[in-house]
């Protein structure tokens, strides 16, 4: 009953892993962060990361794109491949791998620079730009896809910060999207969004998917529902139950995933 | 299966009161049939007139329940093993209603079977065939209570017994009509009495199905045992002796 239809399993089994994740573990200090775990993550699908508080999915998330680099004390071990390449490789640039695996954080936090300065920034810096003219088409290009294009395009020149906190999360969203990244992380990109301003984002994610392997992590269970194809659950670093969300949220494996979605006390 | 509790206590006690009213509503439709097969043997109209009325009580519960399922699921958003028990409750009482409805109807027909001609052993006949959907409703509903999948499939199993009792019962009318058509009124009555009660099994089979879903996520797959043949292969033949 639950099976996903025929044609989408198809797609599913045609789709190769865009990301593969291989024993990965992740240490704090001497507080042992990820433990072990294995995930393949798909091209052209929207992936949930679910868990209570401290479970890992939000470190998990930030070593896709070597965001715990930044962190002294953080030791990560086991292999990431983005298109079956290491990304913790020596040869790999971090600022490279992070215009291909693009980044939306849980509070919007645009440049304190104009609207088109804040899209502008990444192409500019990787060198995608080769006039004013191209600049351009990226930035409306960007815009239109952050769904956010029709509300600025008047006001381009004006401060990014000035914009309310849902547009200033497409905003974002199409920073993050202008370097054409493979992959966008998303770490609770809705958490201080109203209802209107989530439904929008959650659109946009929608759409993305036809162009990016997109990763989330969220605490509202009700949007991992509603966005993802797949759906991982994390506990105590551990990584419990990944699967098909329909499946997750009908009908779990792991009583711990049940007990975590259906909101007992596990 | 999850013992636990919810964090949100509220949604425990949304859950239990939908689940002792689908307990309640299964009591009443219990009684109801042993009632209805009692009153059609003993040609006991009061108890058929207490068949009717109660009724109501069965239709109250089903409408409750609905409504309670249908605010809880826009209230709690109920997920996994939440969702499977008020998907299955809700489709359980639909079923259940449809038992109590068929019951009335059996004890609206003894009424007027008690101002007819006795057909020797009929009712006896029905009265098995009702007690086998009795005992198969209580079982499916205790699979439910104690989240059994091999007694709710032993339940599914054995509509095919009901099923057989109805062959069984559908020949012996016609062989009456046959014999004298004075028998004719009464037999068509009993004809559809074990034709609603062969529907009664259905519905129970429905339930176990409900309660498999509810415990392990899955529908059965293929058609249920299907032992009815009289819609398909047995056809009016006058000269045809009973076996």
């Amino acid at each position: 009953m639950y099976d996903a239809p025929k044609s989408l399993e198809t797609t599913l089994d045609q789709k190769t892993a865009k990301i593969t994740a291989r024993d990965v573990q992740v240490h704090y200090g001497d507080n042992h962060a990820i433990k072990d775990v294995n995930v393949n993550i798909e091209a052209n699908t929207v992936t949930a990361f679910i868990g209570p508080s401290g479970c890992g999915k939000s470190t998990f998330l930030r070593c896709i794109n070597r965001m715990n680099d930044t962190i002294d004390i953080c030791r990560v071990q086991g292999k990431i491949l983005l298109d079956g390449e290491d990304i913790n490789d020596k040869r790999v640039d971090p600022v490279q791998l992070r215009a291909k695996v693009g980044m939306v954080f849980q509070k919007p936090n645009p440049f304190p620079k104009s609207i088109y300065d804040n899209i502008a920034y990444g192409p500019r810096i990787h060198g995608l730009a080769k006039n004013k003219a191209d600049l351009d088409e990226i930035v409306e290009k960007s815009l239109r896809r952050g769904a956010i294009w029709e509300e600025v395009k008047d006001r381009l020149h004006a401060s990014g910060t000035g914009l309310s906190g849902g547009q200033q999360q497409r905003l974002c969203i199409a920073r993050a999207i202008a370097t054409e990244p493979e992959v966008l992380l998303m770490d609770e990109p809705c958490s201080a969004l109203d209802p209107i301003a989530t439904a929008q984002v959650e659109e946009l994610i929608d759409e993305l998917r036809q162009q990016y392997s997109v990763v989330i992590v969220t605490h509202s269970m009700q949007q991992a529902a509603r966005v993802s194809q797949r759906t991982a659950f994390f506990h105590l670093g551990n990584l419990v139950e990944f699967g098909d969300t329909v499946k997750i949220f009908t009908n779990p494996e792991d009583s711990r995933t049940e007990s975590y979605i259906t909101g007992r006390i596990g | 299966m999850n013992d636990s509790r919810h964090i949100a206590s509220a949604f425990d006690r949304d859950l239990d009161s939908i689940h002792a009213k689908i307990l309640k509503m299964g009591g009443l439709v219990e009684a109801s049939i042993v009632d209805s097969s009692k009153a059609l043997e003993s040609r006991d109209q009061e108890l058929a007139e207490k068949v009717r009325r109660g009724d109501a009580a069965i239709d109250a519960l089903d409408e409750q329940i609905n409504d309670e399922v249908a605010n809880l699921i826009a209230l709690r958003a109920p997920t996994a093993v939440d969702l499977r028990t008020v998907l299955a409750i809700m489709r359980m009482t639909s079923n259940l209603e449809r038992i109590g409805d068929l019951s009335k109807n059996l004890a609206k027909r003894s009424d007027v079977l008690g101002q007819l001609t006795q057909i020797s052993g009929a009712t006896g006949s029905i009265r098995r065939m009702t007690r086998e959907v009795e005992a198969m409703l209580k079982d499916a509903l205790d699979a439910f209570i104690q989240r059994d999948p091999d007694f709710a499939r032993d339940v599914i199993e054995r509509d095919r017994e009901v099923d057989e009792m109805y062959n069984t019962l559908f020949r012996e009318f016609l062989t009456f009509m046959l014999e004298d058509p004075r028998n004719i009124t009464a037999c068509m009555h009993l004809h559809f009495i074990a034709k609603n009660v062969e529907r009664m099994g259905d519905h129970v089979t429905a339930i176990a199905e409900q309660v498999l879903f509810y415990v392990t996520g899955e529908t059965p797959e293929g058609s249920r045992p299907k032992a009815d043949v009289t819609s398909s292969d047995m056809k009016y033949n006058p000269e045809a002796e009973p076996d």
